[in-house]
């Protein structure tokens, strides 16, 4: 437990680390632009590179924007679902809800190209595919609500969202064996997820989903803090619990869900990020901890988004490869540290 | 307290649990109960007899399938979930184990069903929590965290949680099973003067047979067939007692109020000495399955006597050793 001045000073350090960040992923890129033209291009519309303005409306700021909230989402899908099954390995995606999604790209992308002949493979940033990855996901919502009002204990639903991960996964594997490969490779890269792909337009229903999900989530604060001791207690000491299990799975499924649609399956952010918020606030009330998993998932993406890129080539690398790599030290990390505790949350 | 006043009364409740819908595994059945005000209830009974899931149901955390519980004279569904929480708090058996969470936090959560929708503590809601951590003598401990305390001391917490709740009733699951002797015996005495001091109705269930009958006011004794209520005094002089485990090993010893395992005698010995060296002789003695009778120097007989300020325990008559110097060889040569 930190003592106040500390803890202030961590949000000053955090904030300014994701302004930072923020600012530096609009920066960096193929075509590196001075912080004095990007202020030129937002505020004064006086540069004497037009062609700036194209480059930061059209892509730097969406994805600078995307990562940022993206990031916000999948941490704090993930910290809620590690408090809900009491498990430090959850994530965004236990319930299955990442699964269902590229179920619903998978119908769409190769399930409609044995029917039809699609000339053209504009599968990322596109609304048909965002609409059948939300679909999707939707679809793995509604089984798992539906399934949890009728279960007691509360590992049976993470057994079956699992399960269900599985199945939609094995569906989709039947769905790529049959389709051809142009098909194919644009299904691929989905899954490798991209950040880059949404346009303005999609960031109107992007941001304001990602808000409503952290808005439920933050004011479910005092219903995760009573999850901590389990559900047993939770009940005793007068939380309705079908209620909040109802509240927090739509709201990791809107976070989640959304941001998968719109950038494909993005891994270890969801579970990393709320660890390193632990260590980080040494904490486990909610009170402080959401709101710094919020902060250190936008850190931690926008910097992965920014290694994506490799700042001065020409290439950029897929950015679910980058957190998986920022990801993966981390989750060893904590299976190694917990080896002592049987059960963290 | 009138007889009247029970604060809680159980009424032919039958319990147990759902093995499939439409497919109950009744534990027990004709369950009648009562609770008063500032009173230490013990719950006994063996191994798997439904102690934990009558509790359960006293807390509100399972539904029986017949009968009905009466908390201040009215069912559970006449309270809201909020009332209910803040008539009734609860401790189970599954010791926690959350990182990083503070002794005060986990104190504090007490307070959730009195506190607003955000989980906001007010001044009273902190100085309740201490006071909380203060009667189970954990102020010390309260920004640790709740993984880095004994097991004992997170009793102590848990305890100081439903404190914290500042709830008439509470039930507690096993609280002294992860325990050594003296915390079993501090978490019990504790829980005692909480139910004097507090004037709260506290019912725990135990394995601690002479712990409960040192210090709780009522047993609520689950036999095979029947479950019983009664003072601990009660029940041992009308023989209650011994039915607890009426096809084991057991027995109950009425004067020292403890269990003891029945034993088949096969061989008698006399033993004369006096003091706690008879009595733990004596206890050697019976180990080794010899029936001992008091004074008796006309069979095979042990002397226990001081010489020279040494003890002795002297075989007679005389076999080819028949002198000793403690109990473990004397019981050595007896086996061979």
């Amino acid at each position: 437990m930190l003592n106040r001045r500390h803890l202030i000073l961590i949000w000053i350090i955090l904030s300014l680390l994701l302004t930072a960040l923020f600012v530096l992923d609009i920066i960096l890129g193929s075509v590196q632009i001075s912080v004095k033209e990007v202020f030129n291009v937002l505020f004064t519309n006086n540069t004497d590179h037009p062609e700036y303005s194209t480059i930061l409306y059209r892509f730097r700021l969406p994805k600078a924007l995307t990562a940022l909230f993206a990031g916000f989402a999948l941490s704090v899908s993930g910290l809620q679902m590690q408090t809900v099954f009491r498990n430090p390995l959850a994530g965004p995606f236990v319930l299955g809800i990442s699964a269902g999604a590229s179920l619903g790209v998978a119908l769409l992308v190769m399930g409609l190209s044995a029917f039809t002949v699609v000339s053209e493979i504009g599968v990322l940033g596109n609304w048909s595919v965002v609409t059948a990855a939300w679909l999707g996901s939707g679809l793995i919502l509604f089984l798992i609500l539906a399934v949890s009002a009728r279960l007691k204990d509360i590992m049976t639903i993470l057994i079956l969202g699992i399960m269900f991960g599985s199945a939609t996964s094995a569906l989709v594997n039947i769905l790529q064996y049959f389709s051809n490969e142009s098909m194919l490779k644009a299904f691929i890269v989905w899954t490798m997820g991209s950040l880059g792909g949404v346009s303005l337009s999609q960031l109107n229903v992007l941001i304001p989903s990602v808000i409503i999900g952290l808005i439920i989530s933050f004011l479910l604060i005092k219903v995760l803090n009573a999850m901590l001791v389990g559900e047993n207690y939770a009940r005793s000491m007068g939380l309705n619990i079908r209620l909040s299990r109802i509240f927090i799975f739509f709201s990791t499924s809107l976070l989640a869900g959304t941001v998968t649609a719109f950038c494909g399956p993005i891994g270890f952010i969801g579970i990393a990020v709320p660890h390193i918020a632990r260590i980080v606030f040494k904490t486990a009330n909610h009170k402080i901890l959401l709101p710094g998993t919020m902060l250190i998932g936008g850190i931690v993406l926008l910097l992965s988004d920014i290694i994506s890129q490799l700042p001065g080539y020409e290439k950029t690398l897929p950015i679910n490869s980058i957190t998986a790599l920022v990801g993966i030290p981390i989750v060893i990390w904590i299976i190694i540290r917990n080896q002592k505790m049987s059960t963290i949350s | 307290m009138n007889r009247k006043d029970n604060i809680l009364k159980i009424h032919n409740l039958e319990i147990g649990y759902e093995v499939k819908r439409n497919k109950n595994n009744v534990l027990f059945t004709d369950i009648n109960l009562t609770g008063n005000s500032g009173e230490l209830i013990a719950l006994v009974g063996k191994n798997g007899i439904g102690k934990s899931t009558l509790l359960r149901n006293i807390a509100g955390l399972q539904r029986a399938f017949q009968g009905e519980i009466l908390y201040f004279d009215k069912p559970k569904d006449i309270y809201s979930r909020g009332e209910f929480a803040r008539l009734i708090s609860f401790v189970s058996t599954e010791i926690l184990n959350v990182s990083n969470l503070r002794v005060f936090d986990l104190v504090s959560l007490g307070r959730f069903p009195h506190t607003n929708w955000l989980g906001k503590l007010k001044e009273k809601d902190i100085s309740r929590s201490l006071q909380a951590l203060d009667m189970v003598g954990m102020q010390d401990f309260k920004n640790k965290n709740v993984n880095e305390i004994s097991d004992g001391e997170r009793q102590r917490v848990m305890i100081a949680r439903t404190l914290a709740q500042n709830t008439k009733m509470i039930v507690l699951d096993e609280p002294t099973a992860f325990l050594d002797l003296p915390n079993k015996y501090e978490i019990v005495h504790l829980l005692n003067s909480l139910s004097k001091n507090e004037h709260k109705t506290i019912i725990f269930s135990t394995h601690d047979l002479n712990i409960a009958i040192q210090e709780a006011d009522k047993i609520w004794l689950m036999l095979d067939d029947k479950i019983v209520e009664g003072a601990p005094e009660d029940l041992i002089l009308n023989d209650t007692f011994n039915h607890i485990f009426e096809n084991s090993s057991l027995n109950f010893d009425k004067i020292k109020g403890d269990f003891r395992m029945k034993r088949k005698h096969t061989e008698k010995i006399g033993l004369i000495g006096e003091g706690s060296y008879y009595t733990w002789t004596k206890k050697a003695l019976e180990r080794l399955n010899f029936s001992v009778e008091k004074g008796n120097e006309s069979i095979r007989h042990i002397k226990v006597y001081t010489e020279q300020e040494q003890v002795v325990w002297e075989l007679i008559p005389k076999e080819h050793q028949h002198l000793f110097n403690n109990i473990y060889d004397l019981s050595l040569y007896l086996k061979s």
